[in-house]
């Protein structure tokens, strides 16, 4: 049996795998579980405030009730407030790993990072390449996935968004998750596509509401984009030289700026009619919004989620009107 | 091609008529009248074109108050929202901005981006913070609405969250014997105050007024105080249907 070690978002999980770890993505346990208010709750009793991202509530209850002994900690390049999550983390007794994804976004610096990662869990950079290429074998059959999705339409924007974010811990089973990658893709193929008249991207981190998928299905939309899930499955990485390069062209834990020459070019070539914007209440992403909606001429519909993992009345109606005049343009033209 | 945009308000209902992008009939009449004396029902509601007097019509889109029976037959219905930016675009050429619509029994407040409706509030509970307010209190004042709106200095204070509360409100100040202007600045004003928290979430920098009440001067300067601009279109209260039109005209597709 592999030990378990918990992950606050995605990390060079190749190091961990090299050294014989099974790694738990803590959102993916704290979003699909039926007790998620329930994890929100443990965090709010041992003091965490009430304006604070229930992300952040919800991995420190998942990693308490869940039995995680071990965690990797992001404490650069992801929120702050994992700094603070940590501490407390380790109050309960908790072994962290800290790990930094730096702000120069300098492929010396990420280099540095990640060779200390190395050295925490005793591993050469050989063998992390080996597993590395191991990996990369899932990461094009979830990229094969992906462009089921936009490519051939085959594949709804809620399928597209479990296959690209299970690939932060491979669903904590390596061979298994291949096969199920394999399977899927074979069933896919099958299929007639879907075709829906607005065609929308998601960006921003993963939402605590899942049904704004079928809800945009339901209204003659689809998502064919997952921004930061698919960078959690790191679609580049077989392109990389090396585990450094990897983690260098990731878009998520760096600026603004180069994660939207990558929004630009999936926006591009996946015929993007608009985008929906997703943030969470009490993160500063939020305040990125202003850089985006100058940046990228495109509409964009900011949506915002706080502790409910369903859509409220107001969000659907401010997707419907936004849909709706997309369907208007669509038409005209 | 000619257009017919109809917007069925709950105090009246207005009439447009556009060609080529240009709007040629305009006229209003009371709901009641409307349904009344032109329209008759089968299933849906049939409005009788020729008693209208509005000559040959191409397409025909309809919208109106949520509670009506917007859904005309041979009209295509849009929804309010919608027929209200789309008016604001055509008046104002603008693609960014935020719409306040007062009107009769409601209030919008529509938030515009990139030309497409990015987050709205309604306000469907209460009259108080409408027109059908200004009307009554008018009523009791015994003033024009036009010579009531145009008075905004030194209000006297209306506390009432009330339509009906807010009447006796005033009555209280009228029997203390405050002045008149200062009794018609305070129902302004206490529409005005109303309205405060609706716009407090839609921060920006121009706001369009439309709907009837965009006609009433004191609210105009109150809210400059909130916004850098504060852009009046030329016909607030037909911004409906003129957006009914921009959109039969811009998007609808011939069947």
């Amino acid at each position: 049996m592999l030990k378990k070690i918990g992950l606050t978002t995605t990390v060079p999980v190749e190091v961990l795998v090299t050294a014989g770890y099974s790694p738990v993505d803590l959102n993916n346990i704290f979003i699909t579980s039926e007790d998620y208010l329930k994890y929100i709750d443990i965090a709010e009793r041992d003091g965490f405030p009430k304006s604070l991202c229930a992300w952040i509530k919800g991995i420190y209850g998942a990693c308490l009730e869940n039995d995680i002994k071990e965690i990797v900690g992001v404490v650069e390049g992801d929120c702050s407030n994992t700094r603070a999550l940590i501490e407390v983390l380790q109050l309960k007794g908790i072994k962290v790993y800290p790990f930094s994804f730096p702000h120069s976004h300098n492929l010396k610096d990420v280099e540095i990072e990640i060779r200390k990662f190395m050295n925490i869990f005793n591993v050469t950079e050989e063998s992390v390449e080996q597993t590395r290429q191991r990996l990369n074998k899932l990461r094009e059959l979830a990229k094969e996935i992906d462009e089921l999705t936009y490519l051939e339409n085959k594949v709804n924007g809620f399928e597209n968004h479990i296959y690209q974010i299970s690939l932060s811990d491979f669903n904590g089973n390596v061979d298994n998750f291949e096969n199920s990658l394999k399977d899927a893709i074979s069933e896919i193929k099958q299929r007639k596509p879907i075709n829906r008249k607005v065609r929308l991207g998601y960006i921003g981190v993963p939402p605590m509401t899942g049904d704004i998928y079928e809800f945009v299905e339901s209204l003659d939309a689809h998502f064919v984009y997952n921004e930061v899930q698919r960078e959690f499955a790191f679609p580049r990485a077989i392109t990389a030289k090396n585990i450094f390069e990897q983690y260098y062209d990731y878009t998520y834990p760096y600026n603004t700026t180069f994660r939207i020459n990558e929004l630009k070019k999936q926006i591009e070539e996946r015929k993007i009619d608009a985008i929906i914007h997703y943030t969470q209440a009490f993160c500063y992403r939020a305040v990125e919004d202003i850089v985006l909606k100058k940046q990228l001429d495109i509409p964009i519909l900011n949506i915002e989620g706080d502790k409910l993992n369903v859509l409220d009345a107001r969000t659907k109606l401010r997707l419907e009107a936004f849909i709706d005049m997309l369907s208007d343009l669509k038409e005209a033209n | 091609m000619r257009i017919l945009g109809i917007d069925l308000g709950s105090r009246e209902v207005k009439i447009v008529v556009m060609e080529k992008d240009k709007i040629v009939i305009k006229k209003k009449i009371s709901t009641m009248k409307f349904y009344r004396d032109y329209c008759s029902f089968d299933g849906k509601v049939i409005v009788d074109l020729g008693k209208l007097d509005i000559g040959e019509i191409d397409r025909a889109v309809s919208t109106g108050y949520g509670k009506n029976n917007t859904n005309l037959k041979l009209f295509t219905q849009i929804n309010e929202i919608k027929a209200h930016v789309y008016g604001a675009m055509y008046q104002t050429g603008l693609k960014d901005f935020i719409l306040l619509d007062v009107g009769g029994q409601d209030v919008k407040v529509i938030k515009v981006e990139k030309g497409i409706t990015t987050d709205l509030e309604l306000n469907e509970k209460c009259a108080a913070s409408c027109g059908r307010y200004l009307e009554n209190m008018a009523n009791v004042l015994e003033v024009s609405l036009d010579e009531m709106s145009k008075h905004y200095k030194d209000p006297v204070e209306l506390n009432s969250t009330c339509a009906v509360f807010s009447e006796s409100e005033l009555i209280g100040s009228i029997a203390e014997g405050v002045s008149v202007e200062k009794l018609y600045a305070g129902v302004n004003y206490s529409l005005y105050k109303r309205l405060r928290p609706l716009l407090s979430k839609f921060k920006g920098k121009q706001l369009i007024l439309a709907g009837g009440v965009a006609n009433n001067l004191a609210i105009r300067e109150y809210l400059q105080n909130d916004y850098s601009e504060i852009i009046s279109i030329e016909e607030p209260q037909f911004n409906g249907a003129i957006g009914c039109c921009y959109y039969g005209s811009r998007f609808l597709r011939e069947d």
